[in-house]
């Protein structure tokens, strides 16, 4: 058990200089979320979530809208007031008014929309968000990190879309954030921003940044986050890894081919189905199936055009995890 | 809260972020011509209409004389008021606020920076006009210049923070110009700014009931038209209008989009 002793030295370690808590970064989570509650009104939109990151690691909350994703997060932050539930994020309570300005030099934010005055140049708005903090980024490397160093000196409203999310970014990391917070990086944003923003993301977890972020793209969780939560409803009903969440590493296979010349889906030597053309076998044991399937076709001559094997994704899984649980009406 | 800030180091930042606040206003061309703009183009307009006309209820002083400290109460209230109450609904509304708040810049500096670079955008007006009243119409400066940096003080305090008031009480950037102006323009023509309302009318005591006559009263008097130069109840309803919009503020300053 900790003991208020050392949990207020360890907060003042953490706290002061860098080269003092530096070796103690692995040994504390930077975000511990327990039994958090938040209500609106006589909306629950947080109901005792539980979780926790560990430092360096890149985490994603998913989703649907008016889960209660955003007030999570917005608490995690100090920008809203929780109801109940502990929480400790970088070692301190972000709802503790007296460590609040020491925190926010601490944590970067990338909102939904970029913010900004769209008249000011990229330069300009990275350099005053630079101003406040103790030991910022240089801004020209913010600006090369995000890739914009032909538009340093463009106003904002010239950018594209998403160039705008790329400057989003780049003040939320302006300041040197040990954690950053991304609601939804990639909202709105074409495949080609989507691409530049992931690498920009594995970049700063690769130099040791903690990621926690928000989004109800299963594929941008897929290509991101070393582990996921998923909340419907204010609660969480699912957590893991990528691959592993809901059961989907263990849950059955489909393996899918067209249906071959002069064959139909009676001859094929194991229980199988036939859609839109396509032939589908559904089983646990895909190893065993797969080679009856090819010897049955070495065996006839036949082709197994387009033969694939697929997990469910993790659409799949999500869907059902979220999909009994409509979003709130309220909120959402 | 700001325990752990160096003061000196914090009115360095105030100065830089209200070097930001200027940038932010001048850069953005259409805002700055709007605000600056329309007092000098009305109070021309007037002087240029108004011709010789003289105003017999104020002892027969020429028109021109009562419209420009007319339009200096009126810079003022327009870069305080109007103009501050638009910006904070679309900073709110577009995620500025939320941003500024989540950064470590310590909310009160942010909040000197904006009254304090209001106030600039102010005074920058009111120097103007009475440049342009002085060169243009041969209306004299202040008379009583204490009196008149004084009302001044006073006004810019109690419209920065019934801008403010406004701005927590409009629910979104489209609603923000409309609802500021039509109550902003409203209480000018029921408060004389267009044309000076005979005393003791029933317009008069309607008006005495807001603050932008008392304002434009005050100023009026700072350059020594009228028979008093000093008026306590000037004075005093604009202050009480001026607490009451802290106290409004306060409660319901929100620094989150009200729109889902």
């Amino acid at each position: 058990m900790e003991t208020a002793v050392t949990r207020s030295a360890r907060n003042r370690l953490l706290t002061t200089g860098t080269t003092t808590w530096l070796g103690y970064r692995r040994l504390v989570p930077s975000v511990v979320v327990e039994g958090l509650q938040k209500s609106y009104g006589p909306l629950r939109a947080v109901d005792g979530v539980t979780f926790a990151v560990e430092r360096g690691e890149v985490f994603a909350l998913l989703g649907p809208n008016g889960a209660g994703k955003t007030t999570s997060i917005e608490i995690l932050e100090g920008f809203r007031h929780r109801d109940g539930g502990r929480v400790e994020v970088l070692g301190v309570d972000p709802g503790d008014r007296r460590v609040q300005r020491a925190f926010r030099t601490r944590i970067g934010v990338v909102l939904q929309e970029l913010a900004v005055e769209e008249y000011f140049t990229v330069r300009q708005v990275l350099t005053r968000s630079a101003g406040f903090y103790p030991s910022p980024r240089p801004v020209d490397e913010v600006i090369d990190l995000i890739g914009l160093a032909e538009k340093a000196d463009a106003k904002v409203k010239t950018l594209s879309g998403g160039q705008q999310r790329r400057l989003d970014v780049g003040l939320g990391i302006v300041g040197r954030p040990e954690l950053l917070f991304l609601d939804e990086p990639t909202t709105g944003l074409d495949p080609a921003g989507r691409r530049v923003s992931w690498d920009l993301v594995r970049q700063l977890a690769d130099e040791g940044t903690t990621v926690l972020l928000t989004s109800h793209y299963m594929d941008e969780v897929e290509a991101l986050a070393s582990r996921v939560v998923v909340i419907a409803q204010g609660r969480v009903v699912a957590s893991g890894t990528p691959a592993s969440i809901g059961g989907r590493d263990v849950s059955e296979a489909t393996i899918t081919f067209a249906v071959p010349d002069g064959v139909t889906v009676a001859d094929v030597p194991v229980p199988a189905t036939e859609r839109a053309g396509q032939v589908e076998v559904r089983t646990a044991d895909e190893v065993a199936v797969l080679h009856r399937l090819t010897g049955w076709a070495l065996d006839r001559g036949v082709a197994l055009g387009g033969l694939r094997v697929n997990r469910r994704t993790l659409e799949d899984v999500y869907l059902d995890l979220v999909g009994d649980r409509p979003a709130v009406e309220e909120g959402s | 809260m700001t325990g752990d800030g160096d003061g000196l180091l914090d009115l360095r930042l105030v100065a830089r972020q209200v070097r930001y606040e200027q940038l932010a206003f001048w850069l953005n061309r259409l805002g700055a011509i709007f605000t600056v703009g329309f007092s000098v183009v009305f109070l021309v307009f007037l002087g240029v209409s108004a011709g010789t006309s003289r105003v017999k209820s104020l002892g027969n002083i020429k028109l021109i004389q009562y419209y420009v400290p007319g339009f200096v109460a009126y810079g003022v209230m327009a870069a305080c008021f109007t103009t501050l109450a638009i910006q904070l609904v679309n900073r709110r509304e577009t995620g500025l606020l939320k941003r500024l708040r989540l950064s470590p810049l310590p909310t009160w500096v942010l909040l000197a920076a904006i009254f304090v670079s209001t106030a600039v955008i102010a005074l920058v007006q009111v120097v103007i006009l009475l440049v342009i009243g002085r060169l243009g119409f041969g209306v004299h400066p202040p008379t009583h210049w204490g009196v008149f940096v004084l009302i001044l003080a006073v006004g810019i305090f109690s419209f920065t923070a019934l801008g403010v008031a406004i701005s927590t009480v409009i629910p979104n950037q489209d609603a923000a110009g409309p609802v500021t102006s039509i109550v902003f323009f409203v209480l000018l023509f029921l408060s004389g700014l267009w044309f000076p309302i005979t005393p003791n009318s029933g317009l008069a005591h309607f008006a005495a009931w807001f603050p932008i006559s008392h304002f434009i009263n005050a100023v009026f008097a700072s350059f020594g038209h009228g028979n008093r130069v000093w008026s306590w109840n000037d004075f005093l309803v604009l202050a009480i209008w001026g607490v009451a919009g802290v106290v409004v503020a306060l409660r319901r300053f929100e620094w989150a989009p009200r729109r889902k």
